[in-house]
């Protein structure tokens, strides 16, 4: 018994409420209920009391604390060990993703969206979320494309045309008096229209719809139920982003495709559940559940050609995606063909033509760098004096009360090429470069 | 006119591969225009003392790449110990890098000799491409505290536009594709311009995406008896006055990439859909995500695959004859043979 509660007492020394636990020693099971009831609602608290209409603000720089000298130094390194700590826990186990990806952006355009609730108007803020929103999805996503629609005055409006390139995409929706809020908003039909700007996709691209919602009312021509059964049968992942409140047929679309719904409370969770739909979804993975034997249906090889890129100097000619005179575009490798731009399908000979930088992007989470161990004493640190990378020289002594995960001596070294690095240097490695500078891979 | 008055930082990354350079430095039947190694560092030298010597405040650092290994030659920011002898005609700076740069490449020439391998390794160019990257960070990054403490009151300034100029004379390494692709897309968000010089041998395709996709300059010496007169009017000014310099641009840029398999360089490969790992041949299994393509796939592109064998063999030299591997496709009609004959 006071084995437990020692244990417990730990527990609760490290929640942020640590009252009156010296107290009561001998009423163990009281003390424990009513430590329980306290955590508790500390933690409903946290949650909760973050609505826009209650007017808190969180103070974040009462987060970082200065230490006795009044240098930042020892809060930078806190954050930085626990980056180092982050990689280290990350999972071993690969995650399947779908990395090509096709997205319809929903914008609500009805006059719920000029409501101020949220600062500016709530217009003003999806829009401004939403370009945050598709430069973020285009920098994790290379290959995937965003198509926007609008729902405004009954009907679903086609806003940009699904595109790989961010800028087409800002263009779209850059010019605010375009999309200026008018009448009701019509889920089914613009729903409709962003499924069949979808149909033509071929099966190993995944097809999703962000729908941002700030109406509590739809009005649609027909039985709404029957277009969301034509989405999971089109394997359509919709996700909604409410700002009202929560709608009984926003949540069944989303949970009838796999997608994610959410109600934002505030600016800042607004936002939070915006960027929590970029990172690419985790495929299910069916191979493993049906044993090594079954393929997976949506995996497949594809070929794809790697074009030429002739430069804006070189004489004009016609390309074959618009017959328009133009000197830039690309070569496709197989036919030579010339197309505007890529990545697309070759006119003449269906070739999937795509840039192979574009591919590249992702490749660094293919072949991660493997994580530097920290050195932990002068003894057994190698003879260099300055890092391997930067060539920054390493302190000669070392620190006292490093915490976990960070060295002493400022040293990390690479497991493979056991060259020792800089802090800022292993996280540029890890976090920006994903190349060892010893190792050279 | 404020950008010619700014500073600004220079990093060097220098192909010192030995053997390329021998075969650079051979007589009239094999080379045009030989180039020594020796000849090869004056010129350099004259080129940095140049940088240095257009404003004060900037700032320079030198990589070597040598086989299989790479190490940082001179950087501006950390003091070179003072040479024996200091001339007494020569500006100190100058003399400064020249001394440290000859010095070290001379130590690391030397003891190659030494070891004498059977085999030249290929020349890192990637870990000096990686390391003037990490330099490049420590010098945009604000001086912290820890640099404050041993760095002797010297700060680099955050200088704007910071460039990366790679002197190559080997060609492409598949090996090193993702590695390559993974410093250019820092060098984009650390906002750094890569330049290239190909001093000898054939185009790289690898390096000419890296100058396309961070807008700097890719220049195959034609003259290479000229390499100073290249290296000044080309890339001692930096990036936003070149525009009215018309510095030469770049003819066409090939965006072809290695594959995964055997480090063929491809223009047509295969995609795995799941890891979108290259490879030049379809498989049943995909060697990275272990992933099983359906047979009915594998069959298709296997009937395409034959056309694709002549046409990455022929199309792969220096000029890219892929018209000729086109005629060749065109005879062998096959499956996408009849889709391209329809096409002429």
């Amino acid at each position: 018994m006071p084995r437990r509660d020692a244990e417990y007492m730990e527990v609760d020394s490290d929640s942020d409420i640590s009252i009156g636990d010296g107290t009561g020693r001998k009423g163990k099971g009281k003390e424990k209920a009513g430590d329980k009831r306290k955590k508790d609602k500390g933690k409903g608290k946290a949650t909760e009391a973050a609505y826009t209409w209650e007017a808190s603000y969180t103070r974040s720089w009462d987060t970082v604390q200065e230490d006795e000298a009044g240098s930042l130094q020892g809060a930078v390194e806190d954050w930085m060990a626990r980056g180092r700590r982050r990689r280290l826990l990350a999972p071993a186990a690969p995650v399947r993703r779908t990395i090509i990806r096709h997205l319809v952006l929903l914008l609500d355009l009805s006059t719920s969206m000029l409501d101020r609730d949220m600062r500016p108007t709530r217009f003003d803020l999806t829009l401004q979320y939403a370009r945050e929103f598709i430069v973020e999805w285009f920098d994790q996503n290379p290959l995937g494309q965003i198509g926007v629609v609008g729902m405004r005055a009954g009907i679903g409006e086609r806003i940009g045309e699904m595109s790989g390139n961010p800028q087409d995409v800002l263009k779209a929706i850059a010019d605010r008096h375009k999309l200026e809020p008018v009448g009701e908003p019509s889920l089914q039909n613009s729903i409709e229209l962003a499924r069949s700007s979808m149909n033509h996709l071929p099966t190993h691209s995944s097809r999703e719809i962000l729908i941002i919602f700030g109406s509590l009312t739809t009005c649609d021509p027909g039985n709404i139920h029957d277009t969301l059964d034509a989405c999971v049968t089109n394997k359509i992942r919709i996700s909604v982003v409410a700002l009202a409140a929560e709608m009984k047929i926003c949540r069944e679309l989303c949970d009838k495709t796999a997608g994610q719904f959410g109600v934002a409370m505030n600016e800042g969770h607004f936002k939070d559940l915006l960027f929590e739909l970029i990172p690419p979804p985790a495929q299910k993975a069916l191979s493993r559940a049906a044993g090594a034997g079954a393929t997976n249906p949506a995996a497949d090889l594809m070929m794809m050609g790697f074009p030429t890129r002739l430069p804006d100097a070189s004489p004009p000619s016609l390309c074959v995606c618009h017959s328009e005179l133009r000197s830039e575009g690309f070569l496709c490798p197989r036919c030579l063909a010339k197309v505007c731009d890529v990545p697309t399908d070759c006119d003449v000979c269906d070739l999937m033509i795509v840039s192979s930088p574009h591919l590249a992007r992702s490749y660094h989470h293919l072949f991660p760098v493997k994580p530097y161990t920290a050195v932990m004493s002068i003894a057994d640190a190698s003879v260099s004096i300055g890092c391997h990378g930067c060539a920054r020289v390493f302190p000669t002594v070392a620190l006292t009360g490093a915490s976990e995960g960070l060295s002493p001596v400022g040293r990390y070294r690479c497991p493979e090429c056991l060259g020792e690095f800089c802090s800022d240097c292993d996280v540029f490695v890890h976090d920006v470069t994903h190349v060892c500078p010893g190792c050279g891979k | 006119m404020d950008d010619i008055s700014q500073a600004s930082h220079l990093s060097v990354v220098v192909d010192l591969s030995p053997m390329h350079w021998d075969l650079s430095a051979r007589e009239a039947p094999e080379n045009t225009y030989p180039l020594s190694l020796a000849s090869f560092l004056s010129q350099l030298l004259a080129f940095l003392n140049t940088h240095i010597a257009c404003r004060h405040e900037n700032t320079l650092a030198v990589f070597g790449a040598f086989p299989g290994k790479s190490i940082m030659l001179y950087s501006s920011s950390d003091p070179v110990s003072p040479s024996a002898e200091m001339h007494a005609n020569a500006y100190p700076p100058f003399q400064a890098v020249d001394s440290a740069v000859v010095q070290r490449i001379t130590a690391e020439l030397d003891a190659l000799e030494l070891r004498d391998d059977e085999e030249e390794a290929p020349s890192a160019l990637v870990g000096a491409l990686a390391k003037a990257l990490c330099y490049v960070n420590r010098i945009t990054l604000p001086p912290s505290a820890n640099s404050k403490a041993q760095a002797n009151g010297f700060h680099p300034g955050v200088l704007p536009d910071p460039r990366i100029l790679i002197l190559s004379v080997s060609p492409d390494l598949a090996t090193s594709y993702i590695p390559i692709m993974n410093s250019i897309f820092s060098a984009q968000k650390l906002k750094a311009t890569i330049d290239v010089c190909q001093i000898y041998g054939p185009n790289t395709v690898f390096l000419q995406q890296a100058a396309h996709l961070t807008g700097g300059s890719y220049i195959l010496l034609e003259r290479r008896d000229a390499l100073l007169q290249y290296l000044i009017m080309s890339f001692l000014p930096p990036p936003s006055i070149r525009r009215t310099l018309s510095v030469p641009t770049q003819e066409q840029v090939d965006f072809r990439a290695a594959c995964f398999c055997h480090k063929n360089i491809v223009d047509i490969g295969f995609v795995c859909s799941v890891c979108l790992s290259i490879f030049c041949q379809p498989l049943a299994v995909c060697t990275t995500c272990r992933t099983k393509f359906p047979i009915k796939t594998l069959q298709r592109l296997n009937a395409a695959r034959p056309l694709l064998a002549t046409a990455t063999a022929t199309g792969n030299a220096n000029g890219r004859p892929r018209v000729q591997s086109g005629a060749v496709l065109g005879a062998n009609g096959g499956v996408g043979g009849a889709v391209a004959n329809g096409a002429r």
